[in-house]
């Protein structure tokens, strides 16, 4: 009875200390808990609540602890009860530069689908940042809370120790001050990944879209402009900042190829050849030789792949298909290519032969994305012929072909045994198939996953689903396939952001795109799956993927795989689409809503061992 | 005779448009994507068109399943041999223009009158009258007029687009299809590339 009453009277002042903390003015968040305008916690992240004074220590200092090489981050709320200015400072001072703090303002949108707001675009801001609430740009009529999005990064050669700085708020003639104690462990985030996350795009008319001021200045020139190129590398930059790459498929589903994706061409037939690689190389140039990113924090190098223009109807024209008239038009102009290549140095990137297009969309009588029709893979043995045709055997250009595949991946694996090198698997059909990921990678292929982003009205953590599983799996990459396109009104009327992660920063006076806090959580999971696979040698893989699965929503290893169901033995043209989403219902149903708290515990899992090797 | 007249207007459009002022193209180029349809009607095998879309194809067009909103797209297809021969006729004929033409194939579909199928497009990816990612949509009047009477129609509907409709007839004479042979005054070299 005794035990009792003081486990009460300890929950009691714990919840009046949890009450304190969340009426101060300046308040603290771990990454997965979003704050709304008004200071509440937004409703898919609730279930975490109990995390929201995680990040405070005894005497009622932000506690933070990180590896080196990579960094920490959380979430500041100035909360004021009434329309006024305030300043906002953060600091962790460090004479040698190491440890740095970047501040962004989070945006509010408001999702029309629940009527609500939704933190997610990250405006950067200077760490010393003044304004009013409510926030005038974001018309929020009665806003009380503005969130910072705070990353604290430290540098892989930061001394050991503690380092002090603070949060300090002025508003309304008080100034608050929260202090930061940040400790830097000894361990280093490895720099490389264990799973490649893509980021991918179609075409870059969105791009004039979203950056309509710049545009509009210069119609005509603009999408030849440095401009253009410098706005593309950034598009590459930020997204390699965080720990991903992405791709801009340059082609549509006729064969029409996009200026900057490809050289210029002339002539037919046999006299089919390239006159400019002027636009392909500005474009490619410094992705392709590492110096679009000679800037960043992470050690610059090029793209590790890259979509190629070629289609069926690039560079060879359909109109001869089938005949000695494509082949040499094919065959010429790879080759061309290929020396290209070689004599630019560029021979660390997979140069991608990938068919994008869908015979539904009524450009070719074939699939290239998604064969359903077992009939199709011919044109792929065909283009597998022409290739190596084209290819110097010994060529040190890494040409690599790639093939996005979903109903007959199964068929594919085996018909295109040799000639597919690259897999790029729906993620529901390869959940039936779980020998599949060792099988491919043991003969040298690479495989990834494909869906697309969580949007903001998910909890903060879904977005960490995807890195998780690829790991989990034993892939090597996950692919969002489309990440670029938060819809007409991304500001007042969010369509949720399931095909952005990434905003224009244009409304801003930025010239660059911007983050959001989905693609930082994904930043951030991404540094503690390197973290754990580091560990592989000190404990078995399968033991930390296990233990990371129990962390994340207390799952086995067994619930991230579907069992091969008896449709798996059909043609896959004889499958039904209901029957997929039937036989997937085991995996939807064991992960379905991982809690905020999620990647908090894998977090923790990662941290802990770091503790033990130390 | 007829191969004379070919000639005489594939020399016609070569040679005739060298370089248009701004005022003169919608005419010029409305005048060379009357002659690739003209022609057009006469060089395509409206048989042939008629064997591209696969019975399980046209069967699942308009089925519906609330489990599988992918239904009909996922079980579209086309007989291969078919399609390519047409579409490369499709190709050469857009070489009668002087200027980045595309010409399309339409197939009006049995048993849902009021509604038409796009069946093969091409590279410039131009049409005056195709929703980009749709299966199949409304006929315009323009084209129920070409299917019903034969005759070609120039449609400018939307502001700098050209379209020209034919009919494509069968080996019984009957108009079985049309192809929109069609340009934009000003190309725009993003646009559906994606």
């Amino acid at each position: 009875m005794r035990r009792l009453q003081t486990r009460f009277v300890l929950l009691f002042l714990i919840a009046i200390y949890s009450q304190v903390l969340l009426a101060r003015d300046l308040q603290a968040l771990p990454e997965f808990l979003r704050s709304d305008p008004f200071g509440a916690i937004v409703a898919p992240d609730r279930s975490g609540a109990d995390l929201a004074s995680s990040l405070y220590g005894a005497k009622h200092q932000v506690v933070l602890t990180g590896c080196r090489g990579g960094y920490v981050s959380f979430h500041l709320v100035v909360k004021l009860p009434s329309p006024s200015t305030y300043t906002l400072d953060v600091t962790i001072p460090d004479p040698t530069n190491k440890v740095q703090i970047d501040l962004f303002r989070e945006w509010f949108h408001f999702t029309d689908s629940d009527k609500r707001y939704y933190p997610d675009a990250l405006i950067p801001v200077h760490a010393t940042y003044i304004s009013r609430l409510p926030e005038p740009d974001n018309r929020i009529t009665k806003q009380t809370a503005q969130a910072f999005w705070v990353d604290v990064y430290v540098a892989s050669d930061t001394r050991l120790g503690i380092f002090s700085g603070t949060a300090k708020l002025k508003a309304n003639s008080k100034i608050t001050t929260l202090p930061i104690q940040l400790t830097v462990l000894a361990c280093v985030i490895p720099g490389e990944d264990v799973v490649t996350i893509d980021h991918n795009s179609y075409g870059s008319s969105w791009l004039a879209q979203q950056f309509a001021g710049s545009y509009r200045r210069d119609p005509d020139q603009w999408f030849e402009s440095n401009q253009f190129f410098e706005l593309i590398h950034a598009y590459h930059r930020v997204f390699y900042e965080h720990r991903g790459i992405f791709h801009q498929l340059g082609y549509g589903h006729s064969g029409k190829v996009g200026p900057e994706f490809a050289p210029v061409l002339e002539g037919s037939g046999r006299a089919k050849h390239i006159t400019s690689w002027s636009l392909y190389d500005r474009h490619y140039g410094p992705l392709l030789d590492g110096t679009a990113f000679s800037a960043s924090r992470r050690v610059p190098r090029p793209i590790p792949f890259v979509y190629l223009p070629i289609n069926p109807e690039w560079p060879a024209s359909y109109e001869f298909w089938g005949e000695r008239g494509y082949e040499a038009e094919f065959v010429n102009v790879v080759s061309e290519m290929e020396r290209h290549f070689r004599e630019k140095g560029w021979t660390h990137t997979n140069f991608e032969v990938f068919f994008n297009h869908k015979k539904r969309y009524k450009g070719f009588p074939w699939d290239g994305d998604e064969v359903r029709f077992p009939k199709d893979l011919k044109y792929f043995l065909e283009y597998d012929r022409l290739l190596k045709k084209a290819l110097p055997p010994n060529t040190p250009v890494h040409f690599v072909f790639r093939a996005d595949v979903s109903w007959d991946m199964e068929e594919q694996f085996k018909v295109l045994n040799g000639i597919v090198r690259l897999w790029c698997c729906g993620g529901g059909i390869l959940s039936f198939y779980r020998h599949a990921p060792k099988m491919l990678c043991d003969r040298g292929d690479v495989v990834w996953y494909y869906g697309g982003p969580p949007g903001v009205t998910d909890s903060s953590s879904a977005i960490t689903e995807f890195p998780l599983r690829a790991w989990l799996w034993g892939v090597n990459g996950y692919v969002h396939w489309l990440t670029v396109s938060p819809g007409e009104d991304p500001w007042f009327h969010f369509d949720g952001g399931q095909t952005a992660l990434i905003y224009s920063g244009e409304r801003f006076g930025v010239s660059e795109p911007i983050p959001s806090i989905r693609l930082k959580i994904q930043r951030n999971c991404l540094q503690d799956l390197a973290l754990l696979d580091s560990l592989k040698r000190r404990k078995s893989l399968d033991s930390l993927r296990a233990r990371a699965a129990r962390s994340y929503n207390n799952s086995t290893l067994d619930d991230w795989w579907n069992s091969r169901p008896a449709l798996a033995d059909l043609p896959s043209d004889q499958w039904l689409g209901s029957a997929i989403d039937d036989a997937t219902k085991h995996t939807h149903q064991a992960l379905e809503h991982p809690g905020a708290s999620a990647w908090y515990n894998v977090h923790q899992y990662a941290m802990s061992l770091q503790a033990e090797a130390k | 005779m007829k191969t004379v007249s070919l000639m005489g207007i594939f020399m016609f459009a070569i040679l005739g448009i060298a370089k248009l002022s701004p005022e003169e193209a919608p005419s010029r180029m409305q005048k060379e994507l009357d002659i690739a349809a003209r022609v057009g009607s006469a060089m395509v095998d409206g048989d042939l068109c008629q064997k591209i879309v696969t019975q399980r194809a046209r069967e699942l067009m308009f089925a519906r399943d609330p489990g599988d909103r992918f239904l009909a797209g996922d079980n579209y297809d086309v007989d291969d041999v078919a399609f390519n021969t047409v579409k490369k006729t499709l190709i050469r004929l857009s070489h009668l223009s002087s200027f980045p033409a595309d010409v399309n194939l339409w197939m009006p579909i049995e048993g849902h009158p009021g509604r038409i199928q796009l069946v093969i497009r091409n590279k410039n990816e131009m049409s005056q009258f195709w929703n980009w990612g749709e299966l199949y949509g409304d006929m315009v009047p323009e084209m129920e007029t070409v299917l019903k009477t034969g005759q070609r129609v120039t449609v400018t509907d939307k502001p700098g687009w050209i379209s020209v409709l034919a009919p494509v007839y069968n080996s019984l004479g009957d108009v079985v299809g049309l192809i929109e042979t069609v340009s934009q005054v000003k190309m725009d070299a993003h646009e559906n590339v994606k």
